[in-house]
């Protein structure tokens, strides 16, 4: 029985109300007479406490609380996709029908449309056995996806004994009906799951392909692997938003799911502007037809910023059970940290550090357990990941703070992001130096089997010169650049150009913005046979300015924004031009 | 039109000052030598344009400030009468409802209004002050309400009640004065927009 | 929220701003507070908890003189509203929103509340229009655009008045002739700064067509936390009502977040970082988020707010957390600004993040986004040559090192330096930035087609 309680006490999103013995814990509540919705987060005697999804401004105490008996939970279904969505599954198209330019309050909606109907193509029979996690049927969802309508994970399972025939439903028909111990059982095309909850799965693996972003300074240098975790830290205006747009836009998987958690809405509104019109680079289909964003902007209630990463992981979830690659862009943890910490000093529990609850070690570690590449539950087999990039926004830029440093502990990829080459308009801002990637090893089989069995080498070669140039550059600031060998000059002069002609990449530029593996490997390898090439001319008595002056340079600079994917061959045009210009400055043949 | 004359004015003052210095610049680069006389004129030319430049944009700048408070001098003005019309209507207002006779259906007012006072209160034990016109009217009314009492202080209003709880601690003013307080800025909307003002 | 206004006499303490009232059972959330003294003086509050029979209501112009008995709290049923009509153009206001100069209360056409509701991020409009400010380092490098909220960093005593006065005087977005008005709020404040603005306002003519709102340093400090929110209030009602194209200037927000401080202290919250409380970020966002456009409707909200950096650190949480908010940043240096260089714009830590949406072809000019990256690129590697040359010495340089050295000289003599009362054109703009890049020769121009160098070099 759904408890009925009455508000007690009123603190911003913060509400305790009493004669609440029958609410259970993470129960949604439906708080005051406007129809607040809230989640209990604690119970003591007969009073709960509750976070309120929505402002509290004009609540009395004395107004009702009712339960709903209902965990807070998403709709899975058809129709999730290109939606953009409040904390707690709300379309905000539909809350601007119902109160125009401003977030009212008090709405009730569905995430989806319940009436539109899809076509539905029935992959299961009256008579067949499912478990859960079987798919029985699929509708096409957008063009780019295919959505499988599946047993729900907590169905008892049996014997399907109805499903409709090929046609057109709605998300309220029952397409089935199943059997099992005398109970039947309907079936529709959604579901519902609670946030909290991670879905279950069949099996885990390891991530050993890479999620590939078309972002040089990420593929190349710090990859990341499908079903991994990732995080991007950085101080304001290093270009993190850019960044993670960068990889919701170009990143090789099948959904996208890009939660604004506690930014600016202007970004949202860019995203929602951009994507319709932006291509799929390997389907050439509008990118909003992959792509599910959730949005709670930094002026909305603050605990449903928090409820807003849930939300957008369990999209995730659902659609990595179908068997699909999803991308989830959580921009930014930090806001989330601090939802929790607001709440957690309105509950008036034991700060630690710097005032964040204790237990934000805890729930960010559960949080990027929810990433992986899995086999899914039930049959046909089906294998699907969720990559999890999370940004932080580190106080002061300092990478020492807590939510920094925990989420350090649970990521493989780091990407640190640095004010200084945000200063001197490096982008990405990616400090090459303080960055790590954990899936290199993982990867380098899939390099090797696709592209070429050298990239592990050429890119620890190139990286060896940037670490090389790290340390020079002590010296130079010290005592100048006169003060090195030629030797060492040069590999100041190619740390330079891996800098501007791979490490940079320019994300407003047509061309430059998205780089195919194939076409970073081959500018890879022009670098590392540049640096080769560069030593023997000057074994063989070239000197340092012979090398600075060949007009080669210039062009392997601009080649990602001048040569397109599709006319790589343009690449060995320039690997010849190159040979060309250290024989003319030796005179002797160089060799590869 | 008077901000025609002021501004005429103000261009004339600086138009002359800016003569005077021209004058003044010429003497200096006659008393210079003959031998320089051409450089002295060109940096003269210089000044001369940058004179005529600086007292347009100061003549400007006075153009554009005078234009703009006396626009807003006038907005002001019209404020302050509409304003004066505002309380002249309410003023004749308040004498009417002053003058009300306290009979039958006004007896019914106090009566809504100390029902809407206890039940604001959330309790009827409370003491009630009106003022010596209408303690006729809360005594007649006071029996319906259990607990309730009337002060023995009047109190200085138009009529209506305050209502106090008996430990002190919670009051709540149903006068008419009161009432007015509340409705005020929409009662003002009103009355402007019956002068054709604030739509 | 009806059924308001009765009148609770049992205070139970006063600490700091805050007034705790016993015995309430009739008081909402947020609920409009008014306070009676003593002596009859009435101050204006807000409650912020309520329950098990107590209200906690922080007093906007402060606690001084009140006592425990005698302290009379009304619950006026409802939040604190502005009163907003056309007819607040060319008023001043003070902190809470009450005329200051003399004249009525203005007849409002609607009455709204002053926290505002949050904007629907679906019915946003994405800000692209180009705002001419006349002050080339913006126009050329940190391009303003309308619904943009872009706050000037600056320090004590540095020029971030003249410039944000300049901005509000010249600011004009070209070939329209949509309405315009300037909203500005002093928040804690020198009555001589807000003097400035008021005349600068009045030279220009433009004080008809603004609406001031003055906490001085004098003023209450809780009175801060309400300012913005009236400004913008009434800032919102001309924009989207009106359909005029606002420009909100707040000033200096570090006060704001000083009396938000208060507050936090005296409820004993357990603080964040520097003992600014841990909703400061979400406190912020709730007045930068107020800037923006509105899909169908006509008027824009910009806000160029102004914070002071305690002993210029751009990390001290007020500037770090507005960063975080705002769509980029103006940051003023001390460096530029002891050499006597105004607007001192340290451009290469400030930054416009709606930039590239605001120029370009049929905005500015086709070559404006890679005119300006070249010139961030080469006046910072200009200040790179001049932090070596400090370590070797001039000899020690290269030719080439030595072209950018004078890049760095003509960019802060030439571009970066204006006078107050110069308006430049986007064309003067651009041809001062490259005529700077044309002091290097032209393949250092890594970041410009061709065409363009072909176009607009200097030789």
């Amino acid at each position: 029985m759904a408890a009925q309680g009455r508000i007690v006490w009123i603190s911003g999103p913060a509400v305790r109300a009493d004669g609440m013995s029958d609410a259970k814990m993470y129960e949604t509540v439906v708080v005051g007479d406007s129809k607040l919705v809230g989640e209990v987060i604690r119970l003591t005697g007969d009073v709960a406490f509750i976070q309120v999804y929505e402002s509290t401004s004009g609540l009395k105490p004395g107004e009702p609380v009712i339960g709903t008996g209902n965990p807070l939970s998403v709709l899975l279904g058809p129709g999730i996709i290109g939606q953009l969505y409040d904390g707690i599954q709300r379309p905000l198209k539909e809350l601007s029908k119902a109160s125009g330019s401003y977030i009212g309050r008090g709405i009730t909606t569905t995430p989806v449309d319940m009436t539109k109907k899809y076509h539905f193509v029935p992959t299961a029979s009256a008579g067949d056995e499912v478990m859960p996690g079987n798919v029985i049927g699929t509708v096409q969802e957008t063009d780019l996806i295919e959505h499988s309508i599946m047993i729900p994970p907590d169905h008892p399972g049996g014997k399907i004994t109805n499903i409709v025939s090929e046609g057109d439903y709605d998300l309220e028909t029952e397409i089935a009906t199943s059997e099992k111990d005398g109970n039947t059982i309907p079936i529709k095309m959604y579901h519902k799951w609670p946030v909290r909850k991670p879905r279950p799965y069949n099996t885990r693996y390891d991530p050993t392909i890479p999620l590939l972003t078309g972002q040089r300074v990420i593929d190349t240098f710090f990859p990341i692997a499908k079903g991994g975790t990732g995080s991007i830290p950085g101080a304001f205006g290093t270009g993190k938003t850019v960044t993670l747009h960068q990889i919701a836009k170009w990143a090789d998987s099948q959904v996208v799911v890009y939660i604004g958690c506690g930014e600016r809405g202007n970004e949202m509104t860019e995203v929602l502007i951009e994507f319709p019109h932006l291509k799929d680079p390997r389907s050439g289909k509008p990118l909003m037809d992959r792509t599910v964003l959730v949005a709670n902007t930094s002026n909305m209630p603050v605990a449903a910023r928090e409820a807003s990463i849930y939300t957008g992981v369990t999209i995730a979830e659902y659609y990595r059970d179908m068997g699909k690659d999803v991308v989830l862009v959580a921009d930014s943890t930090s806001r989330w940290a601090e939802a929790l910490r607001e709440m957690s000093g309105r509950l008036e529990e034991m700060p630690a550090e710097e005032g964040y609850p204790s237990y934000l070690a805890s729930r960010l570690a559960e949080f990027y357990e929810r990433a992986g590449r899995v086999r899914a539950m039930g049959s046909p087999d089906r294998d699907g990941s969720v990559t999890l990039v999370g940004a932080v926004s580190p106080s002061g830029g300092d990478f020492t703070e807590p939510v920094t440093t925990h989420t350090m502990r649970f990521i493989k990829t780091f990407w640190a992001l640095d004010a200084k080459l945000a200063y001197s308009r490096h982008y990405p801002s990616i400090n090459w130096m303080n960055s790590y990637s954990g899936y290199l090893g993982d990867i380098a089989k899939w390099w090797g089997e696709n592209i070429s069995d050298d990239w592990l080498n050429l890119r620890s070669e190139a990286y060896g010169v940037l670490q090389r140039e790290d340390t020079l550059k002590e010296i130079v600031r010290l005592l100048g650049p006169e003060a090195l060998p030629d030797e060492e000059k040069l590999i100041l002069e190619v740390a330079r150009m891996a800098k501007i002609g791979l490490l940079q990449q320019n994300s407003f530029d047509d061309v430059d913005t998205y780089c195919s593996p194939e076409k970073q490997y081959r500018l890879l390898k022009l670098l590392v046979q540049f640096y080769h090439r560069g030593q023997q001319a000057l074994k063989e008595g070239a000197t340092l300015p012979d090398i600075r002056a060949m007009s080669i340079i210039g062009s392997l600079l601009k080649a990602r924004m001048d040569i397109k994917d599709d006319e790589l061959a343009k690449l060995d045009e320039l690997d010849n031009t190159m040979q060309e210009q250290f024989k003319s400055i030796t005179g002797v043949k160089v060799t590869n | 039109m008077g901000s025609n004359s002021q501004l005429e004015q103000a261009i004339d003052k600086i138009l002359a000052k800016t003569t005077d210095r021209i004058l003044s610049g010429l003497d200096d680069s006659c008393s210079e030598s003959m031998r320089t006389i051409d450089d002295s004129l060109s940096i003269l030319e210089q000044e001369y344009d940058k004179l005529i430049t600086d007292g347009k944009k100061e003549a400007d700048k006075i153009k554009k400030q005078i234009i703009g408070s006396s626009d807003l001098g006038a907005r002001n003005e019209q404020l302050i009468s509409l304003e004066q019309a505002v309380d002249d209507v309410f003023e004749k207002a308040l004498e009417k409802i002053t003058n009300t006779a306290r009979s039958g259906n006004y007896e019914n007012l106090i009566k809504t209004m100390i029902e809407e006072s206890t039940n604001i209160l959330g309790t009827t034990e409370v003491i009630i002050s009106t003022n010596s016109k209408d303690r006729d009217a809360v005594q007649s009314q006071l029996s319906q309400f259990s607990g309730a009492e009337l002060s023995a202080d009047v109190i200085d209003c138009i009529g209506g009640v305050v209502a106090k709880s008996k430990d002190g601690t919670m009051k709540f003013d149903n006068t008419i004065d009161a009432r007015i307080e509340r409705l005020k800025p929409l009662i003002r909307k009103e009355i402007a927009s019956m002068f054709g003002v604030g739509n | 929220m009806t059924g308001g206004g009765v009148q609770y006499s049992k205070i139970a303490e006063i600490k700091g701003p805050l007034v705790i009232v016993d015995d309430v059972d009739n008081a909402a959330f947020d609920e409009l507070v008014e306070v009676e003294t003593n002596d009859g003086e009435h101050r204006l509050g807000k409650v912020l908890e309520v329950g098990n029979g107590k209200a906690i209501v922080q007093v906007f112009e402060g606690t001084t003189g009140l006592s425990v008995s005698g302290t009379n709290a009304k619950f006026v049923g409802k939040v604190m509203e502005m009163p907003v009509s056309k007819e607040v153009l060319g008023r001043v206001f003070d902190g809470l929103g009450r005329p200051k100069d003399g004249l009525p209360d203005p007849i409002a056409d609607k009455f709204i509340d002053i926290n505002g509701e949050p904007m629907n991020p679906e019915q946003r409009e994405y800000p692209k229009d180009f705002i001419q400010t006349g002050v080339s380092v913006i126009d050329g490098m940190i391009t303003l655009v309308r619904g943009q909220k872009l706050p000037i960093f600056s320090g004590s005593g540095m020029s971030h008045n003249l410039l944000a006065a300049q901005i509000a005087r010249q600011a004009t977005v070209i070939g329209t002739q949509d309405e315009f008005a300037v909203v500005f709020a002093a928040i804690g404040v020198q009555y001589s700064e807000a003097e400035y603005f008021k005349r600068s306002l009045e030279e220009s003519g433009a004080l008809k067509r603004s609406v001031l709102f003055l906490n001085l340093a004098d003023d209450p400090a809780i009175e801060r936390i309400i300012t913005p929110r009236v400004a913008l209030t009434v800032a919102e009602y001309l924009a989207f009502e009106l359909g005029m194209h606002v420009l909100v200037i707040l000033t200096d927000m570090t006060n704001y977040a000083e009396a938000l401080r208060e507050i936090s202290a005296a409820r004993e919250e357990v603080p964040g970082r520097k003992g600014y409380p841990g909703y400061l970020y979400t406190d912020l966002s709730t007045i930068y988020e107020r800037a923006g456009k509105l899909n169908g409707k006509k008027g824009s909200v910009t806000q160029v707010p102004i914070l002071s950096m305690p002993s210029d650190d751009i990390t001290h949480p007020i500037p770090d957390l507005t960063g975080y908010i705002t769509e980029g940043q103006i940051v003023l240096g001390r460096d530029l600004f002891r050499q006597g260089i105004y607007p001192p714009v340290n451009i290469l830590m400030s930054l416009s993040r709606l930039m590239k949406d605001g120029i370009g072809k049929d905005r500015t000019r086709e070559d404006h986004g890679e005119i300006s990256n070249q010139n961030y690129d080469a006046y910072s590697r200009a200040q790179e040559v001049r932090a070596l040359a400090g370590i070797v010495g001039k000899a020690g340089l290269t030719d080439i090192d030595l072209q950018y050295m004078s890049v760095g000289d003509i960019f802060e003599k030439e571009f970066l330096s204006q006078t107050t009362d110069e308006n430049r054109t986007l064309d003067e703009t651009l041809s001062v930035l490259w005529k700077v890049v044309s002091q290097l020769p032209k393949n250092e121009l890594t970041k410009i087609k061709d065409k363009y160098v072909e176009q607009y070099y200097q030789e």
